[in-house]
């Protein structure tokens, strides 16, 4: 047997853990500001970098991609080389990877403030910097693939499946999500409108918790949780089916973020149908974790990496069985638009991702410096601070959804709402808020005691740049008499394929019937494409994050309709490039808020929400007073818009300008009408002209309304039915 | 009122029915698969994390646990 000897790359698996300790300090410190300011609005002392709408994409793109993304690269590439008895493929490779990546969010941590921002969630980030992700993963598929080429040991562990599972299906999803026509270098349209783009953003968002934030992890469970423990696998046999079913299952279920809205509804029972059946793969692979540690309970009463993990695989079994509960439709009736739902991601971040990051790192630590952890004491702090930060992150958050979403349907015995002003149900959950800010500060602050922890490790230590191995050279020989499984699970390439179907037969049977057949939209005639000052009014909804905290899509509930009016159609979102039907209500729906108001109220409403409904905590938009309207890219956002489908005639770029201040115009005047002196060339003109245009476009046949630049009726309109 | 959105079921029958198939196809190939493997075979995996070659920590073995 012809032994070599070779060595393990850990040079690049410390920077990715030390970026991952950084990412983890910045992405929860955003976070935590962002929590204060939802109970105390001026926290952004009123800088429009730092307003809840801009900073929330930069916290969720700070932790899933920097924190979790680079934990998932310094877990994959230390257990990647291991089980392939190989030294990554490529060092250049592994430091473009990690240079390329840490590049990609620190643009993103410059772009995502100034409000440069495509506004599909978890999908925030502009052209230019997609087209830089896609590179460097690609960079990373290269390195993962040619390491387990020239692997020494024959058989692939399920661990690799499940890396392999996510460097192709995020690829995939990275793609189809980011196609979009680029309007100068920081803008750009998405190539789909409306419930079409709902429906591939939503493909890509949920397959991006599972599989950025689950099928990485899972495989890092499977490689770290046996290591820790000292003990194999409970079962292997598991472990494959727990790979199959869940990516094949996983990548129906992303409808459930759009139950009950105007999406169709074979898509919506599809997507609920599989979400209940990935119950079985989740728990699945939770206890095949769990037990694995049969017999080792000590340990985990000794080893604070062990704790961790412990808890990071429960979390991910609660999780995992919420998930599913919340995709049955009525349950989804009221936690939809709530907090719940931020009870249940955090469970996901905080507990599963979180957990199992520092359960690595501070397994890694010792590992990588050649000694012992610095302090185990400091370490229990931290798994018990973290813990409580948890609860007290999450309880509040479950209390704050389920109280909101039942105010909000709550009719009087006569059977008016019980609550009928949005704000009412808002000031409720203050103390929740309050509550939630608390949990996440001792969270943070286990993290803190944790990477100083870490940092002692590593001075008290002797960095091992390269740890020495030795291994058979892999024979490559026919395959013989193998089968089945056997047979294929060393034929990485074939693995590959088959995973890759499985992933795309989801996402087409849902995707393709969306696009082929034209029944799934019906068309609205009186629907037309937005005026240009609307455009760029928009595109100001779209830079200050506002379907951050405001959703545009009325489902059908009486509780729904009384509130805001008629309920959302898909044919009303046609020339929605993209949709902003949003998740979450931390304001009103706005779907219908045309017309609802005199212009005025929203110059006011904007200056200072406190001005018109005292109590608000919308944060004050100042600057949108001031700033003086951008409209030299107009013609190129037109073209843009074009290029994607929405019908402007050909040459108006030309005559755009005109329209638009015609329109501002109209507006000045009816602030002028409602005591407010403006001028017609600042932000707010145009953002006001879109809020009034919203929703309107169905009551055309009704109320006599011209072309798009008709002034828009000032009183209140009842749409209700 | 719902009734009026929900009504149109967008004319799929025949992705419904092929992507059914596939599903069912797909989940009994994989279980019959994977109750196909050898008892020898399941446990070398089960314990191939635990042996990453590594000619130091050999000699240091678990010593290093905490």
């Amino acid at each position: 047997m012809n032994i070599e000897t070779f060595k393990y790359d850990n040079r690049v698996v410390r920077a990715f853990a030390i970026a991952t300790s950084i990412w983890a300090v910045v992405g929860m410190l955003a976070g935590l500001l962002a929590a204060v300011e939802l109970f105390l609005p001026g926290a952004n002392l009123n800088l429009q970098y730092i307003t809840f709408g801009r900073l929330r994409p930069l916290h969720t793109n700070a932790v899933i991609f920097a924190f979790v993304g680079n934990g998932m690269f310094m877990g994959i590439y230390y257990s990647l080389q291991r089980l392939c008895k190989a030294r990554m493929f490529n060092d250049t490779l592994s430091w473009i990877n990690f240079w390329g990546w840490n590049a990609i969010i620190v643009a993103a941590a410059i772009s995502l403030p100034l409000g440069l921002t495509t506004s599909k969630e978890y999908a925030e980030l502009e052209w230019p910097i997609d087209i830089a992700i896609a590179l460097v993963w690609v960079v990373f598929c290269i390195n993962l693939f040619g390491t387990i080429w020239k692997r020494r040991e024959k058989h692939l562990y399920v661990a690799i499946w499940f890396y392999i599972a996510t460097a192709i299906t995020v690829a995939i999803l990275h793609i189809v999500n980011s196609l979009e026509v680029p309007a100068g270098a920081f803008k750009s349209y998405s190539i789909y409108a409306g419930v079409q783009d709902a429906l591939v953003q939503w493909w890509y968002g949920h397959n991006a918790v599972a599989f950025f934030l689950t099928t990485p992890y899972l495989g890092l469970m499977y490689y770290f949780l046996p290591k820790a423990s000292g003990r194999p696998v409970f079962s292997y046999r598991l472990s494959i089916i727990h790979f199959w079913a869940l990516i094949f299952i996983y990548i129906w279920a992303g409808p459930h973020h759009l139950l009950y809205t105007a999406l169709p509804d074979w898509a919506q029972s599809l997507g609920m149908a599989f979400s209940i059946m990935l119950v079985a793969p989740s728990w699945g692979g939770m206890l095949n974790g769990l037990l694995t540690l049969r017999g080792a309970w000590d340990k985990v009463r000794q080893e604070p990496m062990l704790k961790f993990m412990v808890v990071a695989v429960t979390a991910y079994g609660m999780a995992t069985l919420e998930g599913p509960m919340l995709s049955i439709k009525s349950v989804n009736s009221l936690s939809h638009y709530t907090d719940w739902t931020i009870a249940h991601v955090h469970t996901g971040a905080l507990g599963w991702n979180g957990f199992l990051t520092f359960s690595m790192l501070y397994w890694l630590f010792p590992r990588l410096y050649r000694t012992d952890l610095y302090s185990v004491k400091l370490a229990n702090w931290h798994f018990w601070l973290g813990l409580l930060g948890m609860m007290f992150y999450v309880v509040p958050m479950y209390w704050s959804g389920i109280t909101q979403g039942l105010m909000w349907k709550q009719f009087t015995p006569d059977g008016f709402l019980q609550y009928p002003n949005f704000l009412e149900t808002v000031l409720q959950l203050i103390p929740m808020y309050r509550l939630r800010a608390v949990g996440g500060s001792l969270y943070i602050l286990g993290v803190l005691i944790g990477c100083y922890n870490l940092y002692k490790t590593a001075r008290q230590g002797r960095f091992e740049p390269d740890t020495e191995a030795q291994a058979p050279a892999l024979e490559r020989s026919g395959h013989g008499a193998e089968s089945g499984h056997r047979w294929l699970e060393s034929k990485a390439g074939l693995l590959s394929v088959l995973a890759t179907v499985a992933v795309l037969i989801g996402g087409a049977v849902e995707i393709i019937p969306m696009f082929v057949i034209q029944g799934n939209v019906p068309t609205i005639s009186s629907v037309k494409p937005y005026s240009p000052l609307e455009v760029l009014g928009r595109d100001l909804y779209i830079r200050e994050g506002c379907v951050g905290c405001h959703s545009q899509m009325i489902r059908p509930f009486r509780s729904e309709t009384e509130r805001y009016g008629e309920y959302s159609k898909a044919g009303e979102f046609v020339y929605d490039h993209p949709f902003l039907w949003g998740s979450k209500r931390t304001g009103p729906d706005l779907h219908r808020i045309g017309g609802k108001y005199p212009d005025a109220w929203h110059y006011n409403h904007m200056d200072d929400p406190r001005l018109t409904s005292p109590g608000s905590i919308m944060p004050r938009y100042p600057w949108l007073l001031t700033q003086k309207l951008e409209t030299n890219s107009l013609p190129a956002r037109i073209a843009a818009l074009r290029k994607v489908g929405v019908p402007y005639p050909a040459g108006y770029e030309a005559r755009a300008q005109k329209d638009l201040e015609k329109q501002a115009a109209t507006i000045v005047q009816n602030l002028k009408a409602g005591m407010v002196k403006a001028e017609s060339n600042r932000e707010i003109i145009a953002l006001i002209a879109y809020l009034q245009r919203l929703g309107t476009d169905i009551k055309a046949g009704q109320a006599p309304k011209t072309a798009d630049l008709a002034p828009l009726p000032q009183t209140t309109v009842s749409l209700n039915p | 009122m719902i009734q009026n959105v929900l009504k149109e079921t967008g004319g799929i029958g025949l992705f419904g029915i092929i992507s059914i198939c596939l599903f069912f196809t797909v989940f009994t190939g994989a279980l019959i698969w994977t109750f196909l493997q050898k008892k020898s075979f399941l446990t070398t995996m089960e314990s191939l994390p635990l042996s990453d070659g590594e000619i130091t920590s050999e000699l240091k073995g678990e010593a290093h646990h905490e």
